[in-house]
């Protein structure tokens, strides 16, 4: 089987594996709709620039990743399926496969993050094709850092629980891209000026993505 | 190696030495709301370079784990991640100094967000979680492969946060957008100790390096005589 499908069948593997239980998913749509609820309860009405509105939705998706990611190769280990695994497929085809996964779950994630922040923070967003390009970006850029770094946590004694330490300090690029061009879609600002955000956020995606597939084979083979 | 090393040692020590006289003796151009405190650019800089060259030496060595397995280059990347942290503290310990009395004479706090401080900051958060990472794998040469792998990778962020990030936004820090470039301010009769400052820093982080290298060969050693010796009783 070429690299491609052999990618294709671990990521629909992975979704009717989700499917079935509904696990990852069900905690990380819980994890953001109670935390954006502490933080309507904190916020208690005020009126917040759109700054801090993209500041603390994106702090949201990236705790929520840094929580609900660790899992994906864990189970793996955990279920014993990992041998399976390395004997019918590729390296590269495995990374893709659990990225294409990783980014589907931060996509929706992240959606959820933006329509909670709409309803329940009354956050009025003017430019919905940026937002939505920054949303799409940005979950790439994310399951690009998160996927390597949930494979090397699976050796770990700790596990899944020393994902967080090992990704924050790695996203700052990131989130600091995204939060500027969140607050872009928010005002509404032209394309124009938001492009060197999204572009950062793109290369970023590129940059972990490319050093992810060389480096990957050397944690999944031991 | 080992014949040329304590002349090697002894001039390092003179040049350094030279240096920091040199940077509390000699005269520098007056600048306003620097003034005096514009000495301390001979340390807190070439603290950061020396970080910066610390860290590409750990990443090289991580590299050099992956193609050819074994204690040698393990030893030498976690080795050379320590003491870039240690030079990287000192930088941040010499830059949030510098900028109490500089950027923020008059007010009452120790931080602001700077963005190329906060960089740095987190720069230092990635490889203090590096030494995590390294306590939580018991297996030695699985320890040494994954942590390679996650050097590897947090080195392909660094310049990111390095260099093109603080370049975009707004900051007090020269070389940021608004500000003249590093090169600009640089007058020339501080450039005379300011680049004997990079390379003595650099040189004395080697000196540490090389020391603590062999002082970790030497442990290895006697950590594998004395379970040698463990098991030749036990027999």
């Amino acid at each position: 089987m070429s690299v491609v499908r052999e990618a294709l069948v671990v990521l629909s593997k992975d979704l009717r594996l989700e499917w079935r239980t509904r696990a990852a998913i069900s905690a990380l749509i819980l994890f953001v709709l109670s935390t954006v609820f502490l933080i309507v309860y904190s916020v208690a009405g005020e009126d917040l620039q759109p700054r801090t509105d993209a500041a603390m939705l994106w702090v949201v998706v990236v705790f929520s990743a840094a929580i609900g990611m660790g899992r994906s190769f864990v189970t793996e280990e955990e279920q014993q399926t990992a041998t399976l695994l390395r004997l019918h497929a590729s390296p590269g085809a495995v990374y893709t496969g659990k990225l294409l996964f990783n980014f589907l779950l931060l996509v929706t994630v992240s959606v959820l993050a933006v329509a909670s922040f709409v309803f329940l923070l009354n956050v009025d967003v003017a430019s919905g094709g940026l937002m939505i390009a920054t949303v799409v970006l940005g979950a790439l850029a994310l399951a690009g850092a998160t996927t390597l770094l949930s494979a090397i946590v699976s050796k770990t004694r700790a596990g899944a629980a020393v994902l967080p330490i090992l990704l924050l300090p790695l996203l700052l690029p990131l989130l600091g891209a995204a939060v500027l061009a969140t607050t872009a879609a928010i005002d509404g600002s032209a394309w124009s000026e938001a492009s060197d955000h999204l572009v950062t956020l793109a290369a970023f995606a590129g940059v972990t993505i490319a050093a992810s597939l060389l480096l990957f084979d050397q944690v999944w083979n031991d | 190696m080992n014949r040329s090393y304590p002349y090697l040692r002894t001039a390092i020590l003179m040049w350094v030495t030279a240096v920091i006289v040199g940077a509390f003796l000699l005269r520098i151009p007056k600048m306003s709301i620097l003034e005096h405190t514009a000495r301390n650019l001979y340390f807190h800089v070439p603290m950061w370079f020396t970080m910066m060259a610390g860290m590409a030496l750990s990443a090289f060595h991580a590299v050099g784990v992956l193609a050819r397995p074994g204690r040698e280059h393990d030893l030498r990347s976690a080795t050379a991640a320590q003491t870039a942290m240690l030079f990287g503290v000192l930088g941040m310990v010499t830059g949030i100094v510098w900028a109490r009395v500089t950027w923020y004479q008059g007010t009452d706090i120790w931080w602001n967000f700077d963005p190329r401080q906060t960089f740095a900051a987190m720069s230092l958060l990635v490889y203090a979680a590096y030494f995590v990472l390294r306590s939580q794998i018991d297996d030695i040469e699985q320890r040494a492969r994954i942590c390679a792998v996650y050097n590897v990778f947090a080195f392909t962020t660094v310049p990111f946060l390095l260099y093109i990030l603080p370049r975009q936004v707004t900051s007090l820090h020269p070389g940021a957008e608004g500000n003249p470039a590093f090169s600009d301010i640089t007058d020339p009769r501080m450039r005379l100790v300011f680049y004997p400052a990079v390379i003595g820093f650099i040189a004395l982080f080697w000196l540490l390096y090389n020391q603590r290298v062999r002082l970790g060969r030497l442990l290895a050693a006697a950590d594998r005589t004395s379970s040698e010796h463990d098991r030749s009783l036990a027999s």
